[in-house]
């Protein structure tokens, strides 16, 4: 993975004492709270219902042990003993005092970390397909191009002061598993007719209140011209992005207004000024960026059937928690942060620090944050996998729901956020008490749930299969439901199946969606292709009754 | 008004916004785009005043070379686009004069407005010099190009 240099420790080095300096002046009253605000935002720190939350980036989702147990001391000395893995692939602390929080970025540091850019209306981490390096469909690695915008996003001086939050995925795989086309900015990695490599550009995408996916605005972008095009798309959204509405200042609402053919007229005609100056890249710099992101040296080793002869509970796991890698004899493994006691997402510090030695022991000394809260184990040998298998289950993250109804996405919700208008975190719980049952899950077969406190929409839910969306009525928790969301592939936004049911009714509502598939599927098929092809209807008559 | 900083130093303020309370006294005036424009002005008391919303910088350039000062105006907190103005104005359009932050121009915006090719800041009222002159320095290294004279030893793109 990507190795700080001078530059890079240094830069994060002077942010810290920048941030001391001014949580300084905020304590001693120099800054009012107004005034303090944008700038302990751009440090991912939040004020919430209980105490400050602080968002720790993971680039791209990338860790190594070294930093996941940095993660774990931070749960332990300045928490409580436990983080939350989020749908941007970054950790949340949501107990840290104030007064504590540079010293928690001097310790982050200390580990080539930071919390730079991960809240205010800036650049935020870039985020990308967890498997990537691994994937057997990958087309190319995006590592190296997202460790790139992160620098040239770092501290961007242009850009720091946009209309609103903007956030960029790569991808380097036609599965799309970087929830690509629902961000600001979505990279496609592709080859031309010649064999170049580049991007297929997609702008304008995202959730919120108007939920939009991106449109292409460029069919191949070479990979040289990766910052000078970003820049352009960035330099027109902030001379003309909204100002004057926060709920219409995000980039969608530019490209939707504009419609996609002005805007890309005026982002071309920008990037012809710019796409030959400095922030071409060179091949020297992609060169000496990629080489951090070499594959590990691989045994050789020939593919193993490691199921023959074992019990229910691995072949269950190693069905939904395993992935196949694109080495013989290796595969990557999905450590499920979806246990049924435990707040999906969340991860303790005995968890992280015990994590971090089994990746040693079994993988390369990486894991990867997934934007569905899970984390990933890259390079497990085949003949290891019970090994990991045991290790995982003592430590309560092998729950073999990987993909399955109880693996859901789900945002910290009115237990933590203030901007919340319901729980969420009970809601998961109900859920998964009510589908307890795994034969039942496994039946089912891949179904995502997606779930939102507000709509802001931290928790994807137009694009789950199942979206849940808490609402606030009169000081009332409500959740209105869609189906027939995705974000991978063919992308799609859910439709609402009715009017919003009450907190209890949740997971009978799911119940009776459920059973419409159940009785509706065709051979083989998805609970997504179920919807897709008889429609709504049928669900919301079967919710509601056919006279609703 | 609050403190002007040119040259990383405190500075006595010659200009005035033309309508402002200042402006009566003043002998220099910062003149709004379309007002400025009009007049045809060649003096050299007479400035120009970008407003946030003044993005298409074509009818001033023929101006740039007579014009001593552009005032960019940061009229609300979280205004950003007079990042792009000045750097537009500094690295496409060759201007050599006085670049000028006003408006509610914080300290720890210093850094980044320096960095666009801003060189002298009207401060926001209450905002200390001294702290807002200490923001210059917050960092010795960059990963984007910044404009001459900044110190800023390596950069890694843009440079």
């Amino acid at each position: 993975m990507y190795r700080y240099d001078d530059i890079d420790a240094t830069l994060v080095a002077e942010r810290v004492s920048q941030f001391r300096d001014q949580t300084q002046r905020f304590l001693s009253g120099v800054l009012s709270e107004d005034e303090f605000r944008p700038l302990r935002l751009r440090n991912g720190l939040y004020i919430q219902l209980h105490a400050p939350m602080l968002r720790v980036a993971i680039p791209y989702g990338l860790l190594s042990t070294r930093q996941l147990r940095m993660l774990a001391h931070l749960a332990r000395k300045y928490d409580r003993g436990y983080g939350h893995i989020t749908t941007r692939q970054n950790i949340q602390y949501n107990w840290p005092k104030l007064e504590d929080v540079p010293d928690m970025l001097a310790d982050l540091a200390s580990v080539e970390m930071h919390a730079i850019q991960t809240s205010g209306n800036c650049i935020r981490n870039t985020t990308a397909d967890h498997f990537a390096g691994i994937a057997p469909d990958e087309i190319e690695d995006p590592r190296a191009y997202c460790e790139i915008i992160r620098q040239w996003s770092t501290l961007h001086p242009e850009f720091t002061y946009l209309p609103r939050k903007f956030k960029i995925a790569v991808t380097g795989s036609p599965a799309d598993r970087a929830a690509s086309e629902v961000h600001d900015i979505g990279l496609h990695m592709k080859h031309d007719a010649a064999g170049n490599v580049g991007f297929e550009v997609l702008v304008g995408g995202g959730l919120g209140r108007t939920p939009i996916l991106g449109k292409v605005i460029r069919e191949f972008l070479p990979r040289e011209h990766l910052l000078s095009y970003l820049e352009a798309i960035l330099r027109i959204y902030n001379q003309e992005g909204r100002r004057d509405n926060i709920y219409k200042a995000r980039i969608k609402i530019l490209v939707k207004s504009r419609g996609i053919d002005e805007f890309r007229k005026a982002v071309e005609a920008e990037w012809e000024q710019i796409r030959d100056t400095s922030l071409k890249l060179e091949p020297a710099e992609i060169a000496r960026v990629s080489a951090f992101f070499q594959p590990p040296p691989y045994e050789q080793l020939p593919n193993v059937d490691v199921t023959a002869g074992q019990s229910p509970g691995f072949l269950a796991w190693y069905r939904y928690n395993t992935r196949p890698h694109k080495v013989p004899g290796y595969r990557a493994v999905v450590v499920s942060l979806k246990a049924p006691d435990m707040p999906p997402g969340d991860i303790t510090a005995d968890q992280m620090d015990a994590l971090a030695d089994l990746a040693d022991r079994v993988s390369s000394g990486e894991v990867r944050a997934t934007h569905d809260q899970n984390l990933v184990l890259g390079e497990v040998r085949q003949i290891d996998l019970i090994e990991t298998w045991n290790a995982l289950k003592a430590l309560n993250l092998a729950t073999p729901n990987v993909g399955t109804l109880t693996d859901m996405i789900c945002c910290p919700g009115l237990d933590f956020c203030s901007l919340a208008n319901a729980s969420s975190i009970s809601i998961a719980k109900q859920i998964n008490d009510r589908f307890s049952d795994f034969d039942f899950l496994y039946d089912l077969g891949h179904i995502e749930i997606k779930m939102s406190g507000c709509m802001n929409a931290c928790g994807h839910h137009h694009v789950g299969h199942i979206g849940i969306l808490g609402v606030d009525k009169h000081g009332v928790e409500w959740y209105q439901i869609t189906i027939g969301g995705s974000a991978s592939g063919v992308s799609s936004l859910g439709k609402v199946i009715g009017p919003s049911v009450g907190k209890e009714a949740v997971a009978e509502t799911i119940a009776r969606l459920l059973d419409v598939y159940r009785e509706q599927r065709e051979e083989g098929e998805e609970f997504l292709q179920t919807v897709r092809r008889i429609g709504v209807e049928p669900f919301s008559d079967r919710v509601y009754g056919t006279t609703h | 008004m609050g403190q002007l900083i040119k040259d990383r130093q405190t500075a006595a303020n010659e200009w005035a916004v033309a309508g402002s309370e200042s402006a009566a006294t003043a002998t220099r005036l910062i003149l709004p785009l379309t007002d400025y424009l009009q007049a045809g002005a060649t003096s050299q008391d007479q400035a120009v005043l970008l407003k946030p919303e003044d993005q298409d910088l074509g009818p001033l350039l023929p101006h740039l070379a007579e014009l001593p000062l552009i005032a960019i105006d940061f009229g609300s907190s979280g205004e950003g686009r007079g990042y792009t103005q000045a750097r537009l104005l500094r690295e496409r359009h060759g201007y050599r004069g006085e670049l000028r932050a006003i408006g509610k121009v914080r300290a720890d915006q210093m850094y980044f407005l320096a960095r666009c090719g801003f060189d002298a800041f009207e401060l926001a009222d209450g905002e200390d010099p001294a702290i807002a002159i200490a923001q210059l320095d917050r960092f010795s290294v960059a990963y984007q190009s910044g404009p001459d004279g900044l110190t800023h030893p390596r950069r890694r793109y843009g440079a």
